[in-house]
């Protein structure tokens, strides 16, 4: 039967099979021959980019703040030949790399030091220090020379160092199993602030020392940190995988969807399609939204910018389409400056580089090679790097 | 799987480097496939042309990023595979037809089929849209069976299973009629 089969179904006529082919052909040429033509974004956008400026106040008011669209869409983007070696960023700053051996960190010049056999790593705000982990300790290194400053001890593996603004008076939160910590800036005190916490790094408001993490029950909880009291708290949000706050409001993302709090008022603000995942996203100038959005039937990731900001404004236009590629594309970091965005792209072996204008995405410089730079040696199978912050330039 | 080889290689390196006509070669040598996949699933033509157009319309857009180690050919054939699928279901919930009306051979067959293919035909008509796509994929496109676990994400358990009972539904309709 199974013979039989196949040579039915291959036999098959099918209809007007010639023509079919001839006018695909022609939509197909005609789209190769626009691509090689497509020039940075920017040409075709200044009606767009003004009816934006127009509209933005007064859509604001119209649309509610949310729910892109993703199926309507414009291509925004276009894009050089990669770049072989990562020979230097495209903006004054840091970039900070994780790779199996441990974290990197890159100068603008493209030089870069391995700081030593750690795990997790984060900048400290200036970019002076580093705070990494190592099993059950923390770290914190000179992010020139490498050389520990201060470290302790947990019993439970420590993992998600993160570091708050806030002047030099700086705190420092991290995950010791299921218990939230905060330590000072110079290492001491220390101090257990919640127990029962989810396994997702917690995020600080910028400049402040308030922080945001994820409970074991879905709740969100902010706080302060110096007052250790409660400022508000979500209802359930089920598999928070990220927080990020943007001036007041707190955006937490799962895999299908982002949601925006304001004092733990939730405002849907992005639903994927059915079947999609959420990879990450990035809050980058004016509080609009760049995520990653993973279609696994496909196996490609398309990095769109919402259509609405993180404070509610919305354009008239549909999320714009910014890139799309093969595989998954995702650990969307941002400048110091939000004037860029990196993205990780493990199917191309490249990083990007994203130029982000107020209202668009400009260009995008891509680095290819990057798993063999960031492997000593420079072994083939290596694990593909990270990105774990952009620092400002040395001060 | 046929196309993965040197020369398609070449081809996407040359459309990558801006060569109209090793774009149109890779086209030319994958279209009858993703036509005829897409159509044996979705059984429209004018369906079957939109998904495999817009599957080559997507290689278009992400060709610069391609990975040139990878074949081409799964990657085209996911989307359209799945493409097709989402169709059907969609079609299915607006019951716009039936199945049973569109599983029947197209108009104007170039050579007339016996009657055996044309059972063939629409007993896969008669199969759900995933039991159809793992036909197709397994005896148009010749994938084996862990392949097309990988394409369709599915366990491979779940592939064997819809082949083998897809064949088994098939064969019990093609009986039927020539009874």
């Amino acid at each position: 039967m199974s013979e039989r089969v196949r040579q039915a179904l291959r036999q098959a006529p099918l209809p007007d099979e010639a023509g079919a082919a001839d006018r695909a052909w022609a939509l197909v040429e005609r789209a190769f021959e626009s691509r090689e033509r497509i020039p940075w974004a920017g040409k075709r956008r200044g009606p767009l980019v003004a009816l934006v400026a127009a509209g933005a106040i007064a859509v604001a008011a119209l649309t509610p703040p949310g729910m892109a669209v993703v199926d309507r869409f414009r291509d925004a983007v276009g894009r050089e030949p990669s770049q072989p070696a990562l020979v230097k960023l495209p903006a004054p700053g840091r970039l900070l790399v994780l790779s199996p051996e441990g974290p990197w960190v890159v100068q603008e010049d493209g030089s870069k030091r391995l700081l030593g056999d750690y795990e997790d790593a984060s900048w400290s705000p200036r970019g002076l220090f580093v705070i990494a982990t190592r099993g059950h300790q923390l770290v914190a290194l000179d992010s020139e020379s490498g050389e520990p400053r201060w470290s302790l001890s947990r019993t439970e593996p420590v993992r998600d160092p993160g570091w708050s603004g806030g002047g030099l008076d700086t705190r420092i939160a991290y995950r010791a199993g299921d218990t939230l910590h905060i330590v000072a800036g110079d290492g001491s005190p220390d101090a257990v602030v919640a127990d029962g916490v989810a396994p997702v790094a917690p995020a600080w408001k910028p400049d402040s020392h308030v922080l945001a993490y994820a409970d074991a029950a879905g709740h969100v909880h902010v706080f302060d940190a110096d007052t250790r009291r409660q400022l508000w708290r979500t209802r359930t949000v089920k598999g928070v995988r990220e927080l990020a706050f943007s001036g007041n409001r707190l955006a937490v993302s799962t895999s299908t969807r982002v949601v925006v709090f304001r004092r733990g008022e939730p405002t849907p603000f992005l639903e994927l399609p059915r079947g999609h995942v959420l990879l990450d996203t990035a809050i980058i100038g004016f509080g609009g939204v760049l995520y990653a959005d993973y279609d696994p039937r496909n196996d490609s990731t398309t990095l769109f910018r919402s259509d609405c900001t993180i404070a509610g404004a919305c354009r008239l236009m549909p999320d714009t389409r910014m890139f799309e590629g093969p595989g998954r594309i995702s650990n969307l970091v941002t400048s110091p400056d939000r004037a860029w965005i990196t993205a990780g792209w493990p199917a191309a072996d490249q990083f990007l580089f994203f130029e982000s204008a107020p209202r668009r995405l400009g260009k995008v410089d891509a680095v290819s090679n990057v798993t063999a730079e960031f492997s000593p040696g420079g072994e083939a199978g290596g694990v593909f790097p990270e990105i774990a912050g952009w620092a400002p330039p040395p001060s | 799987m046929a196309g993965a080889g040197r020369e398609e290689r070449a081809w996407v390196r040359g459309a990558q480097a801006g060569s109209a006509s090793d774009l149109e070669a890779l086209f030319r040598h994958h279209w009858p496939g993703a036509y005829r996949a897409a159509y044996l699933v979705v059984h429209d033509g004018a369906a079957a042309e939109d998904i495999a157009q817009e599957a080559f319309l997507s290689a278009v857009r992400a060709l610069d990023s391609f990975d040139r180690r990878r074949p081409f050919g799964p990657w085209l054939h996911r989307i359209v595979v799945n493409r097709a699928i989402d169709w059907t279901r969609a079609r299915a919930l607006r019951r716009e037809v039936g199945d049973e009306q569109l599983a029947v051979a197209p108009s104007r067959p170039e050579t007339p089929p016996d009657d055996l293919s044309n059972e063939i035909m629409a007993a896969l008509g008669s199969l759900s849209p995933d039991h159809r796509a793992v036909v197709v994929l397994r005896y148009v496109l010749d994938y084996s069976p862990g392949e097309i676990a990988e394409l369709l994400e599915l366990p491979r358990g779940t592939v064997n299973s819809r082949l083998r009972r897809g064949l088994d539904t098939m064969q019990e309709r093609v009986m039927r009629e020539q009874s």
